[in-house]
């Protein structure tokens, strides 16, 4: 069964940059705008992992995260921050923050799907 | 005259070195040689006439002349070796010994020179020393009584035959004249030293009268028991009024525990420490503020070397006026808060352009490196195509980012040109509505104008009204949800035009208010999607505006709608120059040229 990927992101185009670049390596794709829904929809869908922009209306990708690393069920799932936050110390605060990797936006696709990969092996 | 200065000045060359600078002491110490040496001289001068008249003197009279050579000597002693006691003490031996030589051979206790007797502790008192004077009384109790025992036992000669009531008002009338010598000398002294203090009170008041600084004294419980003149003009009350509690209660409360803890220290410990505390001060014109005092403390008698012992004693507190000081402490404080502020908003504001960059460049990399692997993605034509029109529609997002970015930095460091002319407002308003009525139709929402045909021409720069106008507009649409209406008003308020763009949109939320026009903010309150645009078009309408010397009002409710007006002078031209023209009124005062600078930030392009 193909490994999913839940995305949180709020811009429209990035959204779909990255649902189809997951989509064309053979992964399964749940997306949402909002940090809240985002919580229900991993808890829905169990994905294998999780793309997580930063700044969120609303909340933001950090405070989601660690609502995630706090819930027992949920905790285990890798979180990748994908973030245009790359001024100096962002990496760091971002990681110290829960999750496992950090990608700074504008991506490498190469870098990408190698970071998903390392995580998921493949699809 | 001048034999009388040259005299003196022989005296006062003869004062031992080590006390000439003591005015006192040196005028004991002239009163002491000066008599001695002039006396002794005097009577030795007369020795010749004397002689002349008596032919061979008698052993006794030999023995009296050369006694006279006393007076010299011990002179002589003290102006070499400045001990003023031992001199005395030398000078009551001699004085004592002669009498008592003189009295033996010319009748014993009886005789006429006994009443000599009584100079000799005279003389002493002039000493100020009361050891002086009790060896002097000792010397003479011991030579009258001598001269007593030997006259009871027969042991003296019997006195020559001369006039005995000659001889007698000899011995008076001359001790006498010696006793008024000492009285003028004794009274000379006191004079003196009445001066001397008197001088010394003198410079004290110049000290106390003209020193800037306050000197008080604190009782143990911390009470003012003494407070230096200078208080009236630092405290802008009297010496009285600060007496007691006075000056505690003048003390700023929240510096009291400060005050009281350095009195009672310096008190109990002994321990210096400058503390710094307002205190109240009263202006002559009845406005009371708060002044910066330094305050310096310390127990009262405590001297080097002096074994300090704790416990409670008086303080002696040296204050001093740091309000300037203080007050350019403070300056330089806010200088560099507003210099960090500045700087972390500059911070901000890169970290947030370097976010709204990024975050279009991502699609563009993103898609196009999708596009060059377009085999390996299996990318069929309908998708290159949708990927190629996302890229473009990411660049154009990026210019508008990097336009409103230029746009801003114009406007913050003041080099964006409007140039001013005059022209129909409904006209300027009209072609801004027909640009966005396609769109307005598109997202399904009514755009409608209300603007009177006969509003006055208005002087600003085209170009900028048309953005602002274009950038209130895209907003409006932008937030209004299908169905909704966006309307623009203009009409004439004194001297000014305001221009509002109302919608039913999504409103804005109060807690966002206050922050609607910052650069890059978009308020996303409850919104469930993130609206494109970079968040730069209200901050640069309210730098147009303010360029125009107009001003922005935003009235917005939650789920309502939003109204912006833009008010703009009708003349921005005259307007601004009013606005320079004012300022430079108000800041008068030489700084009228540097203002002006500021003021107009704009290049007038012709």
């Amino acid at each position: 069964m193909a490994k999913t990927v839940l995305i949180v992101e709020d811009n429209e185009l990035n959204m779909k940059l990255f649902h189809d670049l997951l989509e064309a390596h053979g992964y399964n794709t749940v997306g949402t705008r909002n940090g809240i829904e985002a919580l229900d929809l991993a808890r829905k869908h169990r994905p294998n992992l999780i793309l997580m922009d930063i700044q969120l209306p609303e909340v933001s990708g950090l405070e989601v995260t660690k609502w995630l690393k706090d819930d027992p069920d949920l905790k285990a799932i890798p979180v990748v921050a994908v973030t245009a936050f790359a001024m100096k110390g962002d990496e760091e605060r971002i990681r110290e923050g829960g999750c496992e990797a950090y990608l700074s936006k504008p991506i490498s696709v190469g870098k990408f799907i190698e970071t998903i990969r390392q995580f998921l092996g493949d699809a | 005259m001048k034999l009388l200065a040259s005299i003196r000045d022989y005296v006062d060359a003869q004062v031992h070195p080590s006390v000439q600078t003591d005015a006192l002491t040196s005028a004991r110490h002239r009163a002491f040689i000066a008599p001695r040496l002039l006396g002794s001289l005097a009577a030795l001068a007369t020795l010749p006439a004397y002689l002349a008249m008596r032919g061979v003197p008698s052993l006794l009279e030999v023995a009296v002349f050369a006694w006279l050579i006393a007076p010299i000597l011990t002179a002589y002693f003290l102006s070499r070796t400045g001990k003023f006691e031992s001199a005395h003490v030398l000078s009551s031996l001699a004085l004592t010994g002669l009498v008592t030589m003189v009295a033996a051979k010319t009748g014993g206790i009886g005789s006429f020179a006994a009443i000599w007797f009584v100079i000799v502790p005279l003389e002493a008192a002039l000493s100020a020393s009361r050891r002086v004077v009790a060896v002097a009384s000792t010397l003479v109790l011991a030579a009258a009584a001598l001269l007593v025992l030997c006259g009871a036992y027969d042991l003296l000669p019997a006195p020559a035959e001369h006039s005995q009531a000659a001889l007698a008002a000899l011995g008076v009338i001359s001790a006498s004249l010696y006793a008024t010598g000492l009285a003028l000398g004794a009274e000379s002294l006191a004079r003196t030293s009445f001066w001397l203090l008197y001088a010394e009170e003198d410079r004290y008041r110049l000290l106390a009268c003209n020193m800037t600084d306050v000197i008080a004294r604190h009782g143990r419980n911390g009470t003012v028991l003494f407070i230096s003149p200078a208080a009236e003009a630092m405290f802008g009350a009297t010496a009285a009024e600060l007496k007691g509690h006075g000056l505690f209660d003048r003390v700023h409360v929240a510096d009291r525990p400060a005050y009281l803890t350095a009195l009672s220290d310096a008190s109990a410990q002994g321990e210096e420490h400058p503390v710094e505390f307002r205190v109240r001060r009263d202006d002559a014109d009845g406005t009371v503020r708060f002044i910066w005092i330094e305050m310096r403390c310390r127990p009262l008698g405590h001297a080097v070397g002096e074994t300090v012992t704790l416990g409670a004693r008086e303080v002696v507190a040296v204050m001093r006026d740091v309000t300037a000081r203080k007050i350019q402490e403070q300056s330089v404080e806010e200088a560099r808060r507003e210099a960090e502020r500045a700087n972390d908003a500059k911070g901000r504001f890169l970290a947030t352009m370097s976010h709204e960059l990024r975050t279009p460049l991502n699609a563009i990399i993103g898609f196009s490196d999708m596009l060059v692997n377009e085999k390996e993605m299996r990318l069929d034509g309908a998708r290159r195509r949708e990927y190629a029109q996302l890229i473009n529609d990411s660049g154009n997002h990026l210019l508008a980012v990097v336009n409103g970015i230029l746009d801003m930095s114009k406007l913050d460091t003041g080099e964006f040109d409007i140039r001013p002319e005059p022209f129909g407002l409904a006209g300027a308003i009209g072609n801004c509505c027909d640009l966005l009525a396609l769109k307005a139709r598109e997202a399904g929402i009514e755009l409608s104008m209300h603007v009177s045909e006969t509003l006055p021409e208005i002087v600003a720069d085209k170009r900028a009204l048309k953005q602002i106008l274009l950038n209130l507009l895209s907003n409006a649409i932008k937030f209004t949800d299908a169905g909704g209406r966006v309307k623009v008003t203009a009409e004439v308020e004194g001297t000014m035009i305001a221009i509002a763009v109302a919608d039913t949109g999504i409103g804005i939320g109060a807690e966002d208010l206050p922050r609607i026009g910052s650069p890059f903010f978009q308020a996303r309150g409850s919104y469930d999607r993130r609206h494109d645009g970079t968040g730069l078009g209200l901050s640069i309408v309210k730098g147009l505006a303010s360029l125009h010397g107009g001003d922005v009002a935003i009235d917005s409710r939650l789920g309502e709608g939003t109204r912006i007006t833009v008010r703009l002078p009708l003349d921005c031209e005259r307007a601004r120059s009013e606005t320079i023209q004012s300022n430079i009124i108000r800041h008068a005062d030489g700084f009228a040229a540097v203002l002006t600078e500021e003021t107009m930030p704009v290049k007038k392009s012709a």
